[in-house]
C-alpha cells in the first residue's frame, strides 16, 4: 500500500484528525443509542405490553437523533477513509446486514407502535428483538474488526476472505459483551427516565444490579483475551506508555465505583453520566491502543485515508459547515430543553 | 511498506492464525461463477435502492408543499390551512421514517456489495456522499425535529423557517446524491492513478454534464410526486365528501401547480435524453432499441421504435414497429440525422436492451398521462367547474386524480431502472466495469441478503402504506387547538411535587407507566 501512502503523506495530521472525528462519532453513537438499545433488550425480559409502550414513548423524540450519529459515522468513513470503507464493510457483510435488519425492525416498530392497535404486540416484540439483534451484531462486528482481515495484494488491496471470516470465539464474546453492556446502559437510562414510585423503576434497579456484575466479568474477560491474543494491544499496554493505560484503567475503576454509588443513592442522571464517561474512556483507550492501525494488523489509518487532495477539500468544506451545524443543534436542544416532562411524541 | 515507518511489527501471521476455515472459503469462491455473483450483487443493490427511492422524492416534494401551505396559513390566517398543514405533516412523518429506515442500509451497502468500487471511486464519490450525510442529512434531521415538535414552542416565523430548511435541505440532499450518481454516468474532472480516481477539478466533477440535466429532472420529479400525492389524497377526501370544501384548497393548489410542473418535466426529460445521447450513446441506443446506425441502403436509420423485441445474441430486433424520422427528431431535433446504433459498440460494451427499452417507455407514458390529467384539471377550471359540488358530479375526474397518485412512483422506478441498466456494463462510464467494482462475495451470502431485505423492506413498505391509509381514514384533526406561535400553558417545565429530594436541576421529568 506504499503508493497510497505517497499520496497522503503530506497530510498526515489531517488524516489523524479525521480518524479522531470518526472515533468521536462512533463513541457518541454508542453512548446515545446504547441506552435505547439496552432498554429494548430490557423490555424483552421484563415488560408487559403497556410497559414496552412506555419505554418506546420515552425515546420517541430522541431515538432517531441518536441514530443520526451512526449515519454520520458511516458517511464520514466513506468520505475520509474510502479504502477502509470498501474493504472493512465487505468483510463485515453478514454482521452489518443483521445490524441493518435490526435497525429497520426497531425503527419501524418505534414509528408504527403509536399508530397501531391490533398489531401492537408485533411492534412490541419487533422493538425488543430488533434492539437485541442490532446490539449483538454490532458487538460481533467490533470483535471481528479487532481481529483484522486478509487483503489481496493488487494495486488497490481489498478484502479477499470469505463471508464467515468474521465468526470466531472472540467476536462472539464481544457480541455477548455488547449485549450486556447495552443492557446495563438501558437499565440506567430507564432509572433516570421513570418516576421513582413506578414498578419499572424498581425492576430496573434489579436488572442494573445483575447487569453490572455480568458486565464487569464480560469486560475483564474481553480485556484479558485481547491482551493474550493480540500482540498489537499487548505491546502497547506493556510498552513505554504503560502508565497511561494503567491510569486510564484506574479512572475507569473509579468511575465504575462512582456510578454504582450514584445508582444506589438514586442520583440516576449522575449514574448515566458516569456510565457515559466509562464508555468514552474505554473507547479512547481502544483508539490509543489501535494507533496507527485503522484495522489492526490489516491497514493503518494512513493506508486507509483518502488521497490528500480529496481529504483537504473535504475538510475545508466540513470545517465551514460544522459551526453552522453545531449552532442549530444547540438551538434545537435549547428549544426542547423542557420538552421531556411530558411525552408529546408523534401526533397520533 | 508503511509499517516499518511507524515502528510497528507486522502481524501477517496473526491474521491467518484464526482458522483453517478461511482457506476453505477461498477455495469455494474460486469455483463460483463470476457472472452469477455480479448479477446477484446488482440484484441485491437494485432491490434496496428500488425500495428506498419510494420515500425520499415524496419527502422532498411534500416538504415544499408543507412550506407552501404553512405560508398560506400565515398569509390568510385561515384555520383550514393550519389543519391541512398538520394533516399532511402526519403523512410526511411516516414517509420520512420509512425513508430513514431504508436509507441507513444504502449508506453501508456501497462498501459491502461494491467494495472495490467504493475504494477506487472513494476520493470523489465517497466525499460527495459524506457531504450529503453531513450538510444535508444532519441538517434535515435537525430541522425536522423542530418542525414536528416545535408547534407551540417556537414562534410562527421560526416554525416556517424550520419548514423552509427541511424543504431546502432535502433538496440539497437530492443534489448531492445526483452529483454522485451523474458522475458515474459522465465521469469528468478525475483521472485514474494507481487504481484510484483522483480529482483534478472539483467543479468539473461536481457539475458534470449529466448532472446538469439529471438533477433538474429528479428535482422536478420529486415536486411532481409530492403534488400528485397531495392531489390524490385531496381528491379522495372530496370523492368521499369529507371536508370537501377544505380539501378543495389543496386540490386546486396542487393541480394548478402541476399544469406548469408536469409539462416542464416532459421538457427536461427530453433534455436529459439528449444529454445521454451525447455522452453515452450506447445507453440511448439501448433505451430506444436502436441497433442499426444505417439502413440497408446506406441512409441514416431514423426510425423510432414504438414496440420491439430485441435479440441481443443476433444484435437486432426480432420484430419492431418503427416510425421513421421520430428518432432523429427526438435526439437531434432534426428531420434526418445519424444516431449511433448498438452496432457501433463491441458486444461486450453493449448494455442490456429489453429492460431499458420498456422501462423507458413506461416512464414516458406515465409522464404523458400525468400531464394530460393536469390539463384536464385546467380545462375544468377554465370552464368554471372547479368546485367541490361540480367535481363530485364528475367522479371519473376524481378517480383519475386518485389513480394518478400512483403513476409518479411507477415513473420514478422505471426511470431509475432505465438509467442504471442502460449504463451497464459500466459502473463508472468508460472507466470501470461493474465486474471490476463488485465485491467478491459468496453466492449464499448474496442470496441471504436478498431474501432478508425483500422481507424487511416489504415490512416497511406495507407498514408505511397501512399507516398512510389509517391517517387518511382518520382525516384531519378539526378539534385540536391551533398553535399560534409560542404557547405558555402546559409547555413550560411543570413542577410536579416530588417525594424524593431532587438531584440538582433535573432536565428530565419521569413519565409514569
Amino acid at each position: 500500500m506504499q503508493h497510497i501512502m505517497d499520496i497522503t503523506h503530506g497530510y498526515q495530521w489531517l488524516t489523524v484528525i479525521w480518524w479522531l472525528m470518526i472515533g468521536l462519532f462512533v463513541v457518541l453513537y454508542i453512548i446515545l443509542d446504547g441506552a435505547d438499545l439496552g432498554s429494548g433488550i430490557y423490555s424483552l425480559f421484563n415488560s408487559d405490553s403497556e410497559e414496552r409502550g412506555a419505554i418506546m414513548a420515552s425515546m420517541a423524540g430522541t431515538w432517531d437523533a441518536n441514530e443520526t450519529w451512526l449515519v454520520v459515522a458511516g458517511g464520514a468513513i466513506f468520505g475520509t477513509f474510502p479504502l477502509a470503507y470498501g474493504s472493512l464493510f465487505h468483510y463485515l457483510m453478514i454482521p452489518l446486514m443483521v445490524v441493518l435488519w435490526g435497525i429497520i425492525v426497531r425503527a419501524v416498530s418505534l414509528e408504527f407502535h403509536h399508530y397501531s392497535k391490533r398489531s401492537r404486540k408485533v411492534w412490541d416484540w419487533g422493538f425488543g428483538i430488533g434492539s437485541l439483534a442490532t446490539t449483538f451484531a454490532a458487538g460481533v462486528s467490533l470483535g471481528a474488526f479487532l481481529q483484522g482481515f486478509s487483503m489481496s495484494t493488487g494495486q488497490v488491496p481489498t478484502f479477499n476472505g470469505g463471508a464467515m471470516d468474521f465468526l470466531t470465539p472472540f467476536s462472539l464474546l464481544t457480541g455477548v459483551t455488547a449485549v450486556i453492556a447495552a443492557s446495563l446502559a438501558g437499565g440506567t437510562y430507564l432509572r433516570a427516565r421513570f418516576n421513582r414510585d413506578t414498578e419499572i423503576y424498581a425492576k430496573a434497579l434489579k436488572w442494573t444490579d445483575l447487569m453490572f456484575y455480568l458486565a464487569l466479568v464480560a469486560i475483564l474477560v474481553t480485556v484479558a483475551w485481547t491482551f493474550i491474543q493480540f500482540p498489537w494491544a499487548r505491546d502497547k499496554w506493556i510498552g513505554p506508555y504503560w502508565w497511561a493505560y494503567v491510569t486510564a484503567g484506574a479512572i475507569v475503576l473509579y468511575a465504575t465505583w462512582s456510578m454504582r454509588k450514584a445508582s444506589r443513592e438514586q442520583r440516576d442522571i449522575t449514574a448515566m453520566l458516569w456510565l457515559a464517561c466509562i464508555v468514552f474512556i474505554n473507547f479512547a483507550t481502544m483508539m490509543a491502543t489501535l494507533y496507527p492501525w485503522f484495522v489492526p494488523g490489516t491497514m493503518t489509518i494512513f493506508d486507509a485515508a483518502n488521497p490528500s487532495n480529496s481529504l483537504a477539500a473535504f475538510s475545508y468544506a466540513m470545517l465551514g459547515f460544522v459551526p453552522v451545524m453545531l449552532s442549530y443543534n444547540f438551538y434545537q436542544a435549547w428549544v426542547f430543553r423542557a420538552r421531556l416532562h411530558k411525552l408529546v411524541g408523534y401526533a397520533h | 511498506m508503511i509499517l516499518a515507518e511507524v515502528g510497528q511489527p507486522q502481524f501477517s501471521t496473526q491474521i491467518t492464525l484464526y482458522g483453517a476455515h478461511r482457506a476453505i472459503y477461498h477455495r469455494e469462491k474460486k469455483m463460483t461463477d463470476p457472472t452469477l455473483m455480479i448479477d446477484l450483487a446488482r440484484l441485491d443493490f437494485a432491490w434496496i435502492t428500488t425500495m428506498h427511492i419510494l420515500y425520499p422524492p415524496l419527502t422532498i416534494g411534500l416538504a415544499s408543499f408543507l412550506l407552501y401551505s404553512e405560508w398560506r396559513w400565515l398569509k390568510t390566517d385561515n384555520d383550514e390551512w393550519y389543519r391541512l398543514t398538520r394533516f399532511f405533516e402526519k403523512l410526511f412523518i411516516i414517509n420520512f421514517g420509512a425513508g430513514v429506515a431504508t436509507g441507513v442500509t444504502m449508506e453501508m451497502s456501497f462498501g459491502i456489495l461494491f467494495g472495490p468500487f467504493s475504494q477506487a471511486a472513494g476520493p470523489f464519490f465517497g466525499n460527495i456522499l459524506g457531504y450529503e450525510t453531513i450538510t444535508a442529512f444532519m441538517y434535515e434531521a435537525g430541522f425536522i425535529g423542530l418542525m414536528i415538535f416545535g408547534w407551540g414552542k417556537i414562534s410562527k416565523k421560526m416554525h416556517i423557517f424550520a419548514t423552509f430548511n427541511v424543504a431546502f435541505s432535502s433538496m440539497l440532499s437530492a443534489m448531492w446524491i445526483l452529483v454522485a450518481n451523474s458522475w458515474m454516468q459522465s465521469p469528468t474532472g478525475v483521472h485514474l492513478e494507481k487504481g484510484l480516481f483522483l480529482v483534478d477539478d472539483w467543479t468539473a466533477a461536481i457539475f458534470n454534464p449529466n448532472f446538469l440535466t439529471a438533477f433538474p429532472h429528479m428535482a422536478i420529479a420529486s415536486i411532481e410526486i409530492g403534488l400528485f400525492f397531495v392531489a390524490g389524497i385531496s381528491a379522495w377526501m372530496i370523492y368521499k365528501n369529507r371536508h370537501a370544501q377544505m380539501f378543495m384548497r389543496t386540490l386546486t393548489a396542487s393541480l394548478m401547480a402541476l399544469v406548469i410542473v408536469a409539462p416542464l418535466q416532459v421538457y427536461i426529460g427530453d433534455e436529459l435524453g439528449r444529454t445521454v445521447a451525447e455522452h453515452d450513446p450506447a445507453a440511448l441506443a439501448a433505451m430506444e432499441g436502436h441497433w442499426h446506425t444505417y439502413n440497408a441502403d446506406g441512409t441514416p436509420n431514423t426510425s423510432w421504435n414504438l414496440i420491439a423485441w430485441p435479440d441481443e445474441e443476433k444484435g437486432t430486433n426480432t420484430f419492431q414497429i418503427g416510425i421513421p424520422h421520430v428518432l432523429s427528431l427526438l435526439e437531434d431535433h432534426k428531420w434526418v440525422s445519424t444516431v449511433k446504433g448498438l452496432d457501433q459498440f463491441k458486444p461486450e460494451d453493449r448494455p442490456p436492451v429489453l429492460a431499458p427499452f420498456y422501462a423507458f417507455r413506461i416512464m414516458v407514458a406515465a409522464g404523458g398521462i400525468l400531464m394530460l390529467v393536469a390539463f384536464w384539471a385546467l380545462y375544468l377550471r377554465y370552464k368554471g367547474k372547479f368546485s367541490a359540488e361540480e367535481l363530485q358530479r364528475r367522479p371519473w375526474f376524481l378517480r383519475a386524480i386518485i389513480f394518478s397518485a400512483i403513476l409518479p412512483y411507477i415513473a420514478i422506478w422505471t426511470g431509475w431502472w432505465t438509467r442504471e441498466i442502460a449504463r451497464q456494463p459500466w459502473l463508472v462510464h468508460g472507466l470501470m466495469r461493474t465486474s471490476e467494482g463488485v465485491s467478491q462475495m459468496s453466492i449464499a451470502a448474496e442470496i441471504i441478503w436478498f431474501i432478508g431485505f425483500v422481507f424487511f423492506d416489504l415490512v416497511v413498505w406495507i407498514g408505511a402504506w397501512y399507516f398512510f391509509s389509517k391517517v387518511v381514514r382518520t382525516g384531519p384533526d378539526m378539534d385540536e387547538e391551533i398553535m399560534y406561535g409560542v404557547q405558555d400553558d402546559g409547555f413550560g417545565l411543570v413542577q410536579i411535587p416530588r417525594k424524593d429530594p431532587p438531584e440538582g436541576k433535573p432536565l428530565i421529568e419521569r413519565p409514569t407507566v
